[in-house]
């Protein structure tokens, strides 16, 4: 109360008031988090999680698992926000089905390939945890109940130089969310609440430390707001207190539509991204206004993979990453040529197709490839890319040629010097690793048919984030030590995946950091 | 929420007329005053065809709200399932749809346990939920959202 008051003199002071309006909105826009002495607890925890996906669902069960009473807070009427529309691809450095196929990595390699991908700007210990801890954090998600299609040859994601990624048996991370929610939901004490919404930090009387939150049940997210963190006033307020301390899984900010064209002024407020509505920075923003120390905030992913076909995510990604690109190759319709390697980075990718892009927004690029280049994991998804016109099929080049309206004979040209490339087994113009699997074989099947799908960069992930330690504890601005009782794992984090991320690498980060916040909370 | 149900397991259109009659009102304990639905009100609170055909008057939904439409609350899940018995029942009723993986009440997302007002209105048109990211395939599978 009295800091409130105190900010208002001030901003009387510095002459900022004037009528009654302009004193309301600067008084919310000054208004610093509340202290114990501030509020009443409604009700009283040992840990509150913000968020239900992959981070704040690991760090609520490890939490839970160790006997502690854990509430989740989940602003959306679904539980798992992105992660639960994930595509359920979690590279795991090392592991067992890598073993069984005669495949050979190391967290070493996995750490160096991602500092390739991350522009080597990645912070290196966050990494070491991730190359360490996968395999144990797979163990642990199992024993939650996630189901895996374990036992298949791992898939081959870009930018990886092995393949080492495991797909959930129904190829969405709700396969992991789903079993996870409901573990959690079994422990005694434990809670998850959709539909309430984390407002704000609830510090110490000093003010130093994180002592529980405040927060709106009730709430309905609403997307035709420019900014419903900022606009939206639904919903009943509530504030618990968490005695050991606040996990912040709020995950990314690829839909936030002001904060990241702040970031990035090219992606405006209607250019269509992979993510859930929900994805938006307000969560994070408070852990700044307590002191925490952003990283790498500007670098947002955009997904090559992605088809203007569709919205959103789609199925595109799935046939693309796990397919098309694999055996296959991309060529500018304008010239029939490739232009990129197809299992690069996806910065190294986006930023080539953009390229495209930029001189003649119409000539999306295509992805052109055989049957022979799906993964197994993903034959379910061939059908509906095709049914639902995203994919097409095609029995000659000719056909596919004329139908995205590519000179055929270039088209050809590219395809035949690709085939022997892959075939001789010598690198190719664009250096693409997973060629290697095609020594001596045909890439891209001359007898066909072939699938085509046109590619679009959309907004997929936010590379940047509060800083923590390898403990998963938040660092301060003001110290340089974390913050007693703030904890933080997944996408709501930055620093791990440098400027650009590795596919499948998200999953491994928030579980990994999710169950290390639970084990130190 | 007794006066829907009532409307739902007797034969509905044979026993219309009797029900204004003798009316399930006689049950409820204190009956809310009935509400006059005007042009005006049917224009800003417009229902579905298939509760019109009903014949539902604001208060079998809005119950003890008083009667002041203006003032109603959201009647919430509980309300809906007060007819439509359960998130369960109502997956199964789609079960065929499973085989493809397309049944919006089991989804492989959420399965049976989404908040029904996430797609469906009463008084605005419904929204489906699943067309954010599958905006091609939904119209493959499924009508609009009701
Ligand atoms: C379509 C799609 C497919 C993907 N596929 C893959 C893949 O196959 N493999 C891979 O590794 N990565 C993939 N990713 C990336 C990965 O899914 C995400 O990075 C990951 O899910 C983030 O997990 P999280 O727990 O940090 O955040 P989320 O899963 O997004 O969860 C955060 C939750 O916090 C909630 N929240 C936010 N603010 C508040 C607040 N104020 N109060 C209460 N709750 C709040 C949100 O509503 C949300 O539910 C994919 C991403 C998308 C969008």
């Amino acid at each position: 109360m009295s800091k409130e008051m105190m900010s208002r003199r001030d901003a009387l002071k510095l002459g900022v008031l004037g009528a009654g309006a302009a004193m309301l909105s600067a008084s919310q826009a000054m208004a610093a988090a509340p202290t114990e002495k501030d509020v009443k607890f409604d009700e009283e925890y040992d840990v509150i999680v913000v968020g239900s996906g992959f981070a704040g669902l690991a760090a609520a069960s490890k939490a839970a698992e160790r006997g502690l009473k854990v509430l989740i807070l989940e602003k959306m009427g679904r539980v798992g926000g992105n992660s639960v529309i994930n595509g359920g691809a979690f590279a795991v450095p090392n592991n067992r089905d890598q073993k069984q196929f005669g495949i050979e990595d190391s967290a070493e390699l996995f750490i160096k390939d991602a500092l390739k991908a991350g522009l080597g700007i990645n912070h290196v210990e966050m990494l070491e945890v991730i190359g360490k801890r996968a395999q144990e954090t797979y163990d642990f998600a199992v024993k939650c109940g996630a189901t895996f299609q374990a036992g298949k040859k791992p898939t081959w994601f870009g930018g990886h130089s092995v393949a080492r990624t495991i797909v959930t048996s129904n190829m969405s991370g709700s396969a992991i969310i789903q079993p996870m929610a409901a573990f959690v939901e079994k422990l005694p004490g434990c809670k998850l609440m959709t539909r309430t919404k984390f407002d704000d930090f609830v510090m110490s009387a000093d003010g130093t430390s994180v002592v529980g939150v405040t927060a709106r049940t009730n709430y309905r997210f609403d997307n035709k707001l420019l900014s419903d963190d900022v606009e939206n006033k639904s919903g009943e307020k509530k504030v618990y207190r968490a005695k050991k301390g606040v996990i912040l899984a709020s995950g990314g900010f690829s839909m936030d539509k002001v904060y990241r064209q702040l970031q990035d002024p090219r992606i405006i407020p209607t250019q269509d991204a992979t993510n859930h509505e929900g994805a938006t920075a307000g969560a994070m923003l408070k852990a700044f206004q307590i002191g925490a120390l952003p990283v790498h905030i500007d670098w947002i992913q955009q997904g090559p993979w992605a088809s203007p076909d569709e919205r959103g995510f789609g199925v595109a990604p799935l046939l693309t990453q796990q397919g098309l690109f694999v055996k296959g190759v991309a060529v500018d319709v304008r010239n029939g040529k490739r232009f990129m390697n197809e299992m690069a980075d996806r910065k190294t990718r986006a930023d080539a197709e953009y390229v495209i892009l930029h001189q003649d927004p119409k000539a999306f690029p295509v992805a052109i490839g055989t049957y022979n280049t799906f993964d197994e994991q993903v034959y379910a998804a061939v059908e509906k890319g095709l049914a639902s016109g995203v994919m097409k099929k095609f029995d000659t080049l000719d056909a596919l040629a004329a139908n995205y309206k590519i000179p055929a004979d270039a088209l050809k040209e590219t395809i035949k010097k690709y085939n022997e490339d892959a075939k001789n087994g010598v690198e190719d113009q664009f250096k693409k690793q997973s060629l290697k699997d095609v020594k001596g074989k045909e890439a891209i099947e001359m007898k066909g048919p072939f699938y085509g799908i046109r590619l679009m960069p959309k907004p997929h992930h936010t590379m940047g984030g509060l800083k923590i330690n390898v403990k998963a504890q938040v660092i301060s601005a003001n110290t340089n030590k974390p913050i007693p009782g703030l904890y933080a794992a997944g996408e709501v984090t930055g620093g791990t995946h440098g400027a650009s991320r590795l596919g499948s690498c998200a999953i491994a980060d928030c579980l990994v950091f999710g169950m290390v916040a639970g084990e130190n909370i | 929420m007794r006066s829907k149900k009532t409307l739902f397991s007797i034969g509905v259109f044979l026993l219309l007329s009797a029900m204004s009659l003798i009316g399930s009102e006689a049950a409820t304990p204190s009956p809310a005053k009935e509400i006059p639905i005007s042009a005006e009100m049917k224009e800003k609170f417009p229902i579905k065809a298939h509760h019109a055909k009903l014949s539902l008057k604001c208060t079998d939904c809005h119950e003890n709200q008083g009667d002041n439409p203006e003032n109603f609350k959201l009647i919430g899940d509980e309300g809906c399932l007060s007819c439509h018995k359960s998130k369960v029942y109502l997956a199964e009723r789609l079960k065929f749809m499973d085989t493809l993986h397309v049944n919006p009440h089991n989804s492989i997302h959420d399965g049976p346990k989404l908040y029904c007002d996430e797609c469906h209105f009463e008084h605005q048109k419904s929204d489906n939920m699943c067309l954010s990211c599958h905006s091609n395939d939904v119209k493959l599978w499924m009508r609009e959202t009701p």
